[in-house]
């Protein structure tokens, strides 16, 4: 007990819990659009991206996320493209984007002499989580947290069926942008935490649990949301009693109230 | 003028593939159009590219705003977590209005009221037959207040009871001065229905 307050104590501690939540609960609820779009590796690739860009940032000595938030949005926006326009070769061209990316940010950082960054890039830092950070993680999430609200019915039709919402008049690209912008900007200020290897997981982890656990979206999210924010203080919890790196944590947290829900889903069936 | 939609010289293609080739066609308020052909003949390319989910590779289109569509196959997941009251009211979204008002939920009542699946209103989608899933589509078309409507293959799977509310109800939009364009291959709709005409598509052109 005294020692989880002293824990809390420190600033950067506190910085990691509101930030890392924040985030989490971002990730989760536009996860949901992404798992009911069948858009599931979107954040795998851009996790991927993002590390090249965190790579090439060191190398050229410039702040990370003047390199990160620019290409991994742009590389959000091709690859939701070539996902709605070609279907199933959004998969590959994810896949192929994404190892192309991972193998860059490799050669970067061991060309460089800057590898001993690429285990913290690739398995995150709580520490690194600076007030920038965390200013930047409560604005995102409240924008996030007003476009839900606002554009609730838009987002709902969107993610059932594009085609109609289009045919009612409605600007899709406009909606297709907004999720891309988001769910970008979710990447990058969430993988210097987790790492880059397991934000794909935060974003649809969560959405899944909540998907065999509800049979509406509006529930969905909610579920969705809740269940990030618990993974997120158990997963934090966990690394920090048993100092393993934060994302792994939050992930294994994740799969256990996932494989939980999946359970009780089953039984209820059952029943 | 009462013009609901003025297509002219349009043409819509797959890549090489010329579907429609050349085709205009005029629909004004009250009227009600039966698109006919072959399977194949372009029907559903036609109708998608007035909804304008196909583009025209040439020619103009200008139609309401106001404009409901069924498709002849939702485009969407059946799994998708969602009621029957839900997808139904995304028939009331249109551009630059974000919130459903009061008489866009009244429209949607009246339209689950019509094609009688208002005891289905609180169903999962997943949970519906083929037949009654179509009503649901067809009442999210209902409650947009069209001034256009676009019906493809509308009675596929309908029962005769439900057959006959559907037209029941397209007399009655008629008459309000809704346009109506609707593809069929049953003779039996052609008829019956005032202010009406029957086009037949083939070989890319359409013949009245
Ligand atoms: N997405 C597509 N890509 C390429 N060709 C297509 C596509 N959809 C339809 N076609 C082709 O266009 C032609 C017209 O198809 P369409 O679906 O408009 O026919 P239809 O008249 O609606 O037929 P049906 O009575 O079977 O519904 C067909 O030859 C079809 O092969
Ligand atoms: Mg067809």
């Amino acid at each position: 007990m005294n020692e989880i307050l002293e824990l809390l104590s420190y600033p950067f501690v506190i910085r990691a819990i509101v930030a890392g939540s924040l985030i989490s609960i971002c990730a989760s609820v536009l996860g949901v659009i992404l798992v009911l779009k069948h858009y599931s590796l979107i954040g795998h690739g851009l996790s991927e991206i993002g590390f090249a860009s965190l790579s090439i940032a060191s190398a050229l000595k410039v702040p990370a996320m003047m390199v990160s938030t620019p290409s991994v949005i742009a590389a959000s926006f091709v690859i939701m493209f070539v996902s709605q326009r070609y279907k199933t070769a959004g998969d590959i061209a994810i896949a192929i984007a994404s190892s192309a990316a991972l193998a860059l940010g490799i050669v970067i950082s061991s060309l460089t002499g800057s590898s001993s960054n690429t285990g913290a890039y690739l398995f995150g830092s709580v520490l690194a989580v600076s007030e920038g950070d965390l200013i930047f993680a409560i604005i995102l999430s409240l924008i996030v947290m007003s476009a839900f609200v606002v554009f609730y019915n838009r987002l709902f039709l969107m993610t059932y069926n594009e085609d109609y919402a289009h045919s009612l008049g409605i600007n899709t690209t406009l909606y297709q942008l907004m999720i891309s912008v988001l769910t970008a900007l979710v990447v990058v200020s969430g993988m210097r935490i987790t790492g880059t290897l397991l934000i794909s997981g935060v974003i649809i982890l969560p959405a899944v649990t909540a998907k065999s656990l509800a049979s509406r979206f509006k529930t969905l999210v909610i579920i969705s949301g809740v269940v990030s924010f618990a993974a997120f203080i158990a997963g934090l919890a966990v690394s920090f009693a048993f100092n393993i790196p934060a994302g792994a944590g939050v992930i294994l947290s994740n799969a256990a109230i996932l494989i939980s829900a999946k359970f009780l889903a089953m039984m209820i069936k059952r029943k | 003028m009462n013009e609901r939609l003025n297509l002219q010289h349009a043409v819509i293609r797959y890549g090489d593939n010329i579907v429609i080739n050349d085709v205009s066609l005029k629909v004004l308020a009250g009227e009600m159009i039966f698109i006919t052909g072959v399977n194949g003949s372009g029907k559903s390319t036609l109708t998608r590219g007035i909804a304008g989910l196909l583009p025209l590779s040439s020619g103009t289109l200008t139609r309401s705003e106001r404009m409901s569509y069924v498709p002849q196959v939702e485009e969407a997941d059946r799994d998708f977590p969602a009621c029957v009251r839900e997808i139904v009211m995304t028939g009331t979204q249109r551009r630059k209005k974000l919130f459903y008002s009061r008489r866009d939920r009244l429209n949607a009542d009246n339209a689950m009221r019509e094609l009688k699946i208002e005891n289905l209103s609180d169903r999962e989608i997943k949970t519906l037959s083929g037949g009654q899933l179509r009503r649901v589509f067809l009442a999210r078309a209902l409650c947009g207040e069209p001034e256009l409507l676009l019906l493809d293959e509308p009675c596929a799977g309908l029962d005769i009871e439900s057959h006959r509310i559907l037209f029941g109800v397209l007399e009655k939009l008629l008459a309000n001065g809704c346009a109506i364009l609707m593809v069929t291959h049953a003779d039996s709709d052609l008829d019956g229905v005032k202010n009406s005409r029957v086009i037949t598509i083939s070989g890319g052109k359409i013949h009245e």
